[in-house]
């Protein structure tokens, strides 16, 4: 039974608030570029009357536009690029920060796959699916990581994780934060 | 974990903005329809040649101030890159460039500049976009008032029409130079997708 979290964060590209803000800047290009060639063909044609000192305001207003739509476009897709890049950041901390912990603790491969699973939401019986494994092996081996990590429940393993980035904010070495200064995990 | 290494192979690509996919495709809607389909001169030729250029021009704003593999910073015209990305293609190197390869930034810049003289001589030629037909039409009229007078009556007649033949050719020419280099690009996409493995279309569908 696969497992996946129930959104997905958008990304920066396929945002709908920047393709509309792309089409808009399209039309508003467009239309500069048409009022433009009018008041330049004008000027060449009629020469300069008040009809066409209006039209070259609106033609520089539109252009404005265009520039500070850009502007804000460039803002609105480096802000959704940001939150990509801090959430890519933070997931691979939390590797490293997970990976250090089982290193700490003497985990197994075989404990170590277990205990991801379970950190990841799996249920016992999943987990036995996803390895081919009986529960009662699983079981056995979640039962060995909680004993190797000190605690009581899945819970309490998850909790372990939750309070080291909850105490301290999320830097690229996690991992060098000594663990005395974490939770009192009941060892 | 499967999820990161999917992302990896993602930005193998270069991921490209709304901004970028719609001036991308506008152009070559542009391109195929005056190039081959509408009628030389005709008002929606004209139309969409406008439109054209607004798109252009919109494109060069936003390689100034746009984000990321949009920008001209990102892909500077470099001949020596260029032959090292030959090189690459032939000792079938993979080397990841997030935004236009070397090969393709030149591309990019041969198609922009040629676009640049194809619509504004056609812009030059058509006058204002609201009467498209009176610059074709004046145009017509001084060719003949100097088949009247004859040329050397008028000189400076005779050297306005001259000026308007020059653009029509520069236009027209530089308009098929458009059209091959656009099917040298597609060519040019083709290839590259197809040695590095790497899709380079779907991003610029898709945006990565």
């Amino acid at each position: 039974m696969p497992w996946r979290l129930p959104y997905r964060w958008s990304t920066a590209l396929g945002g709908r608030r920047a393709t509309a803000l792309a089409l808009i800047l399209a039309l508003q290009a467009m239309a500069a570029v048409f009022f433009v060639g009018d008041v330049v063909a004008d000027v060449t044609f009629e020469g300069v009357d008040l009809h066409l000192v209006l039209e070259a305001v609106v033609a520089f207003a539109l252009i404005l536009g265009v520039v500070f739509g850009a502007f804000e476009m460039r803002r609105t897709l480096e802000r959704a690029e940001r939150s990509d890049t801090a959430l890519s950041a933070a997931r691979g901390a939390m590797t490293d920060l997970i990976e250090t912990r089982f290193a700490e603790w003497g985990l197994t491969p075989a404990e170590n796959e277990v205990a991801l699973l379970a950190l990841k939401g799996f249920d016992v019986a999943a987990i036995a699916g996803l390895r081919g494994a009986a529960s009662g092996t699983v079981r056995a081996q979640l039962a060995r990581v909680y004993a190797k990590s000190g605690v009581a429940s899945r819970a309490e393993l998850l909790s372990i994780f939750m309070d080291d980035l909850i105490a301290a904010p999320v830097t690229k070495t996690p991992a060098d934060a000594g663990p005395a200064q974490h939770h009192p995990r009941g060892r | 974990m499967a999820g990161s290494e999917g992302q990896a192979a993602e930005r193998e690509v270069p991921r490209w903005d709304p901004l970028v996919r719609l001036t991308h495709w506008g152009i070559a809607a542009a391109v195929l329809l005056n190039g081959l389909i509408t009628e030389e001169g005709g008002q929606v030729h004209v139309w969409i040649g406008y439109a054209a250029f607004a798109m252009l021009a919109l494109r060069l704003v936003w390689g100034a101030i746009g984000t990321g593999p949009a920008r001209f910073s990102a892909f500077p015209p470099s001949l020596s890159a260029a032959r090292a990305h030959v090189a690459d293609i032939l000792s079938s190197r993979r080397r990841t460039h997030r935004s236009h390869n070397p090969l393709g930034a030149l591309m990019a810049y041969a198609l922009w500049g040629t676009l640049a003289v194809v619509t504004v001589t056609g812009i030059a030629m058509a006058g204002s976009p609201l009467a498209p037909r009176a610059g074709d039409d004046v145009r017509h009229e001084r060719v003949a008032v100097a088949g009247d007078h004859g040329e050397e009556d008028d000189e400076h007649e005779g050297a306005e029409d001259e000026a308007g033949e020059t653009l029509e050719e520069v236009h027209e020419a530089a308009a098929n130079l458009l059209l091959l280099l656009a099917a040298l690009h597609v060519g040019g996409v083709a290839l590259e997708s197809r040695v590095s493995g790497r899709n380079l279309v779907r991003p610029m569908v898709k945006g990565s």
